[in-house]
């Protein structure tokens, strides 16, 4: 048997990584416009040591989904499915897409031939396959991260990809490795209509960031923008106090932050550009300069390794990033308040 | 200390003394040099003609000799510049994702002002996001431990605006490592005295 399921195609977020990626090339074939949502949703959540080695990690409010926890804003969750067996990984994948629906697989890009870090780097990596040929033994893969690939790959390749156990072998095998991929895959589910209506949608999304970056959470997570500043002061101590992994932690939290505030800005740009909203893009600038200090505080992190001399400047980064999300935050509010 | 050569309107700094990473590297040493974390670096084959010297849209930039430290990580350095007035600030640099940050301009009267430094992504399927030129799209990337021939890195050049007519003395690089800084060139008012004397 061969099944192939149309309309899946590469979209790729300079800022954002596979996850976002894979999901917005569900999104796509499902109709959805993917920038309006990834981008709706903008805020800060983190609980203390949870940051797992994946290049796809993102904090997980209570109760959420992965992809549920991506796009907080609208009716799409996500269900991870934890196969026994090769045999039953590949079946369920196969299941999957016989019924008409994608599935994104959890890889380690070590073993795959298209990829950079081919027999190179591990790294715990997303890909969608969303079609299959039973004669050729193969798997219609899409990985939209760069350098790109779509196209049919080996089932042996994808096996080994998923099977993998991960073990970094070198110092390049640094924040996404150690970890079993699990042969882990996840479907995506569109509960009800996505609505795409920026009048409405931004300055909605808008009031709910703003809330969202003023809330504290009676759990102890660290989330807005008093957990934002606390997890960075606390990362930059630990650090100094020669804690191991701390900036390997604050690299892997910085990722999906970073991603998110991006995507925020770029669809506040779109909305702002088509709707002829001089203020919706003038906000896109002042979150798209937030986006530009999580790279530089990532970057200083992952400069940082070994060298808690270095906890100082991860402080002055770390103010001078609050600080700016904080009046961003409050031009948030602000252009929400006149749509009113 | 940074001395500075060139004629006309233009003139460019030598980083000689501030150089402090490899982002170019032969195939046969891919692993010598490193602009991100992943060790990634621009194939010394990609160089243009003419390097050290190069061109980008009628201005010159002298980069170091290819094979060892060629650029520097931007970590706060002061870098002189020969007293004038100038315009524009033309920088050829890239960034591990694209960021941003001010750079301090010191000026002959004592006065400082900040002037943003915007770079976009080194990373293959990066945008000019700040609206730069790119300086090199590179043919491949280099791997420590291999060459990908379809990963295509940039360069870009940006510049940076010298808004005060009072000479200008110096500038403090941002405390951003993410800004990797290979080359920069002043370059004077079309009609100044200094210009026309050059």
């Amino acid at each position: 048997m061969r099944v192939t399921l149309d309309g899946y195609e590469p979209w790729w977020f300079e800022l954002g990584n596979c996850l976002h990626s894979s999901v917005a090339a569900v999104l796509r074939a499902r109709g959805v416009a993917p920038l309006p949502a990834l981008g709706a949703h903008w805020g800060f959540r983190y609980r203390p040591g949870d940051a797992r080695r994946e290049e796809y990690y993102l904090p997980l409010p209570r109760c959420r989904s992965l992809v549920g926890a991506l796009l907080p804003y609208h009716p799409v969750r996500s269900t991870w499915h934890e196969p026994g067996d090769e045999q039953q990984a590949w079946e369920q994948v196969r299941e999957q897409i016989r019924d008409g629906g994608a599935a994104v697989v959890a890889v380690d890009n070590f073993h795959l031939p298209f990829r950079p870090a081919y027999h190179d780097v591990h790294s715990n990596h997303l890909v969608v396959v969303h079609g299959f040929d039973d004669r050729t033994n193969q798997a219609l893969v899409l990985d939209a991260v760069p350098p790109v690939f779509h196209d049919w790959l080996d089932l042996k390749h994808l096996d080994a990809a998923r099977g993998s156990t991960n073990v970094g072998a070198h110092r390049r095998d640094m924040f996404f490795a150690d970890v079993p991929v699990g042969r882990r895959w996840f479907d995506v589910a569109v509960d009800g209509p996505v609505r795409d209506d920026p009048a409405r949608d931004v300055p909605e999304a808008l009031r709910r960031n703003v809330a969202g970056f003023a809330a504290d959470d009676p759990f102890g997570e660290q989330v807005g923008i008093a957990g934002l500043s606390a997890f960075l002061t606390d990362s930059a101590d630990r650090h100094e106090a020669g804690v191991a992994g701390v900036v390997d932690e604050l690299f892997t939290v910085a990722g999906p932050h970073l991603a998110s505030t991006a995507l925020h800005a770029a669809h506040l740009r779109r909305a702002g550009r088509a709707r002829e909203e001089p203020r919706w893009r003038e906000l896109a600038r002042h979150v798209d300069r937030v986006a530009h200090h999580w790279s530089a505080l990532r970057i200083t992190a992952a400069a940082a390794r070994g060298e808690p001399r270095q906890a100082p400047l991860l402080r002055r980064r770390a103010r001078a990033l609050v600080s700016d999300l904080t009046i961003a935050v409050e031009e948030c509010a602000d252009v929400a308040d006149r749509a009113q | 200390m940074t001395v500075a050569a060139g004629t006309g309107r233009h003139r460019v700094l030598d980083l000689t003394d501030h150089l402090d990473s490899t982002g170019f590297t032969r195939p046969d040493a891919t692993d010598a040099g490193a602009l991100n974390i992943w060790g990634n670096t621009f194939a010394a084959g990609d160089l243009p003609a003419g390097h050290p010297r190069w061109l980008v849209d009628g201005v010159p930039f002298r980069t170091a000799e290819a094979g060892g430290p060629d650029h520097l990580r931007c970590r706060g350095q002061y870098l002189e510049v020969p007293i004038g007035r100038y315009d524009w600030l033309h920088l050829l640099a890239t960034a591990e994702r694209r960021t941003e940050d001010p750079v301090m301009l010191h000026f002959a009267d004592g006065a400082v002002d900040p002037e943003w430094l915007r770079v976009s992504d080194l990373w293959p399927g990066g945008q000019a996001h700040f609206g730069e030129a790119p300086a090199l799209r590179g043919s491949r990337l280099h791997y420590p431990r291999h060459v990908q021939a379809n990963m295509r890195p940039t360069l870009w050049a940006q510049r940076v605006a010298v808004p005060r007519r009072t000479p200008l003395v110096g500038l403090r690089l941002p405390e951003n490592p993410a800004l990797h800084v290979f080359a920069v060139t002043c370059e004077r008012p079309p009609e100044s005295p200094e210009a026309s004397c050059a």
